[in-house]
């Protein structure tokens, strides 16, 4: 039976209009490029480390070198000062008082 | 061929011979015990004293420590330092217990940021406590703080740092400079933002140098007492299901507090006192059980809480009817009054019908009339909070909210060296072998009302002084006292009777039931006929143990028994808080009365001392509630016991007297 597909192969190459299909078929038989399905490796925890784009933008950013621009405190709680209202708050959630 | 067939045919009925003398399907009760005694192990022994269907573990050490957080921790690895043979008992593994959710910071009078002094920061603590607290212990705390908070660092514990190097220091928990009258003291030491994680995890780490022996996930269900003394402890390995003794000369009680009695706590689930019930079932007291520390807006359900700052930016809290009731109560600062008449009057709107939700048990928080800018600028995560733990978009609906407990300032009553004490003929009596620390402790620094980051303090510097005190007064390797050999039967007795109880109630629906009624009647508004009603609930809900049912009948992994011992433990700490808080007559630090709102002293300390007559010692309230319990009825007796006014050494730091607190 594949012997009989060879022959019709042969038979087409000859004609200049169909060796793009022919291409065309074989790449879309081989699945080399998919524009339709998206990568399976990119979900997965390990893919994202492949588009680091992506990263979650956290709400409280890292201090540049870790050292707060106004306290000049190094190594200390991100975002504003979380004792400025009385307690100890971070991310609107109070842990000390 | 046929050789080969016969040898084969014997070979097989040899087979089938061996499969027949295995014994039959394990008949109940009879089993073989697969404890394997290795390493350090060698020394158990087991036996059958207390039963044959629960066959014991003995183990031998010169310390036992229960409870492996910051406080359990430091005590154990200081004994082992001190070259005592250790046995650390934790029902979770230690870098899980409650204290890594600790992320604010630890006091300590350091002086990087200002010039400062420790007996400042005594008497912020002594004022903060409501001179409730016991001033020796309060020196001893705050003297040995710096000293404290730099043996952390130099175990590891990564402080954040000023440009010099130095740690770095913030305002927090009023702390003030020269006795009150210096201004904002700058006293708090932090890790970034989780300090107690931290902690946790650098104790942890140190204390894997030393030989402690880890007894992980073992649960304990009683101390072994013998003539008021302390002996050991008996506990069940959830593991494997098999009972433990441990027998030493020194047992130390680390196990936390108690805040999953109510209904709404920022606790995790396995806080629930054990170590409180475990004393109170030896026949000891505990003290000050009614002083819980609430705060106004907890998330409902989840138990976190929202900050103050959420009020501070224009938040409003509102009732079913939609109005703003705090204008009612606090006219002038509404909703930024102070934190107890928030709370009390959240409490008054859901008794008096107003609240929201199907239940109608709490109260909504509103921050959506604010513009979403400003709130994402001034308090960047709160809608990621918010969505996590409420599910609401805080743009668009308002956040349900309800008074939370955090702290347990009550708990076993000890020393300044972290030894039990009991009172007898009117005198402090120390139970020989017994020693208690962290949130489980009363020793009592935080008196009635505790200060923001004193709390990790008291962790550090009692774990090490209970450490510091046996090494003091006892050596490695001394003979242990004889134990009778049936010493634990009852609490394997009750093991037994809950692994098989088959009344009508679950643990869950007794569980909640008794967290709702400490949250509607012991939480924060307190009058005596609503703590009077509490009482006769408790006790009513305490006879429901009798009923209880259980659904696991195996030994190994049964959480459903574990849960119910738990809930046992909670039910002797409910029935305490409630009746120390129904006889209490006057109001201090987080103890608030509506009837009586006065603080009862034996001088009146708002007029001038000078002809004032000093009130009797039973007409006033400066002193420690003691409560007891009787096991098997829940009734409670209280007795007191007074403050403790004077510092260790009055030359070097004079005791505070008491005065009117005011912020």
């Amino acid at each position: 039976m594949s012997l009989l597909r060879v022959c019709s192969r042969q038979l087409f190459w000859n004609s200049p209009a169909v060796e793009p299909l022919f291409t065309g078929c074989l790449r879309a038989a081989s699945r080399a490029v998919n524009d339709k399905e998206p990568l399976k490796k990119a979900k997965t925890p390990k893919g994202r480390f492949d588009n680091l784009e992506e990263t979650s933008k956290d709400v409280l950013e890292k201090f540049p070198d870790d050292v707060n621009p106004v306290t000049k405190e190094k190594g200390g709680p991100r975002g504003p000062e979380p004792t400025r209202y009385g307690d100890w708050e971070r991310k609107g959630r109070c842990v000390d008082f | 061929m046929a050789s080969v067939r016969t040898a084969s045919r014997l070979l097989s009925k040899r087979v089938l011979s061996t499969a027949k003398a295995v014994p039959a399907a394990a008949v109940q009760g009879s089993r073989n015990f697969h404890f394997s005694i290795y390493g350090k192990k060698k020394n158990a022994k087991v036996s059958d004293d207390i039963s044959t269907q629960y066959p014991v573990v003995d183990h031998e050490f010169d310390a036992v420590v229960v409870g492996a957080g910051g406080a359990g921790l430091r005590a154990a690895f200081g004994l082992s330092e001190a070259g005592f043979n250790t046995a650390c008992v934790t029902k979770l593994f230690p870098t899980r217990s409650h204290t890594v959710a600790a992320q604010g910071g630890i006091n300590a009078a350091l002086g990087n940021m200002e010039e400062d002094d420790w007996r400042w920061h005594f008497y912020d603590t002594v004022k903060g406590s409501d001179w409730l607290g016991d001033q020796d212990a309060i020196h001893y705390m705050t003297e040995q703080a710096p000293a404290a908070v730099v043996e952390l660092e130099n175990f590891g514990m990564p402080f954040s740092r000023t440009e010099e190097g130095k740690i770095y220091q913030r305002a927090f928990g009023g702390q003030s400079l020269k006795y009150g009258k210096g201004g904002q003291a700058h006293r708090c030491c932090c890790v970034a933002d989780r300090t107690g994680h931290s902690l946790l995890h650098t104790l942890y780490g140190r204390s894997l140098r030393y030989d402690t022996s880890y007894f992980v996930e073992y649960f304990a269900l009683d101390l072994l007492m013998e003539n008021g003394e302390c002996k050991g402890v008996i506990a069940l390995c959830m593991e494997d299901g098999s009972i433990h003794r441990f027998r030493a000369q020194n047992t130390v009680i680390a196990t936390g507090g108690y805040g999953r009695t109510y209904f709404s706590c920022t606790s995790a689930h396995t806080s629930t006192g054990d170590g409180n019930a475990m004393v109170t079932r030896a026949g000891l007291p505990c003290q000050d059980m009614e002083f819980v520390q609430f705060h106004p807006t907890g998330i409902y359900g989840a138990g976190c809480l929202i900050t103050e700052g959420c009020r501070g930016e224009g938040g409003i809290l509102i009732n079913s009817e939609g109005e703003r009731f705090m204008e009612r109560y606090a006219p002038n600062a509404k909703d930024l009054a102070s934190r107890d008449v928030v709370s009390r009057s959240m409490t008054i709107e859901i008794r008096e019908g107003r609240g929201v939700g199907p239940e109608k048990d709490h109260v909504y928080l509103q921050l959506h009339h604010l513009p979403p800018q400003q709130l994402a600028a001034r308090l960047p995560g709160i809608s990621e909070t918010a969505m996590i733990f409420a599910g609401v978009d805080v743009t668009k609906e308002p956040i349900p909210v309800l008074p939370t407990v955090h702290y347990n300032m009550g708990g076993i009553p000890t020393n300044y060296k972290g030894q039990v004490i009991t009172h007898v003929n009117d005198e402090d009596k120390v139970v020989p072998g017994l020693y208690a620390c962290g949130e489980a402790a009363s020793a009592s620094v935080h008196g009635a009302n505790r200060l923001g980051a004193n709390s990790l303090l008291d962790l550090v510097v009692f774990g090490r002084a209970c450490a510091l005190t046996i090494a003091e007064q006892h050596k490695p390797g001394e003979k242990l006292s004889p134990l009778k050999p049936s010493a634990g039967e009852e609490s394997v007795a009750n093991l037994d009777r809950l692994r098989f109880a088959n009344g009508s109630q679950r643990t869950s629906e007794i569980r909640l039931n008794m967290q709702k009624t400490m949250q509607t009647h012991a939480a924060v508004f307190r009058t005596g006929s609503v703590l009077k009603e509490g009482c006769d609930k408790m006790d009513a809900i305490y006879q429901t143990l009798e009923d209880i049912k259980t659904f696991d009948r195996g030994i190994v992994w049964n959480t459903d028994l574990v849960e119910s011992l738990e809930l046992q433990n909670l039910l002797l700490n409910a029935v305490q808080t409630i009746n120390s808080a129904e006889q209490r007559k006057e109001s201090r630090g987080a103890h608030a009365r509506e009837d009586y709102k006065e603080r009862v002293d034996e001088y009146d300390y708002s007029k001038p001392l000078q002809g004032q007559e000093k009130k009797p010692y039973d007409q006033h309230w400066r002193k420690h509630t003691l409560s007891f319990v009787d096991q098997k009825t829940g009734k409670v007796t209280l007795e007191y016991r007074p403050v403790i006014d004077s510092s260790l050494d009055e030359q070097d730091c004079a005791h505070v007297p008491p005065a009117i607190r005011s912020y």
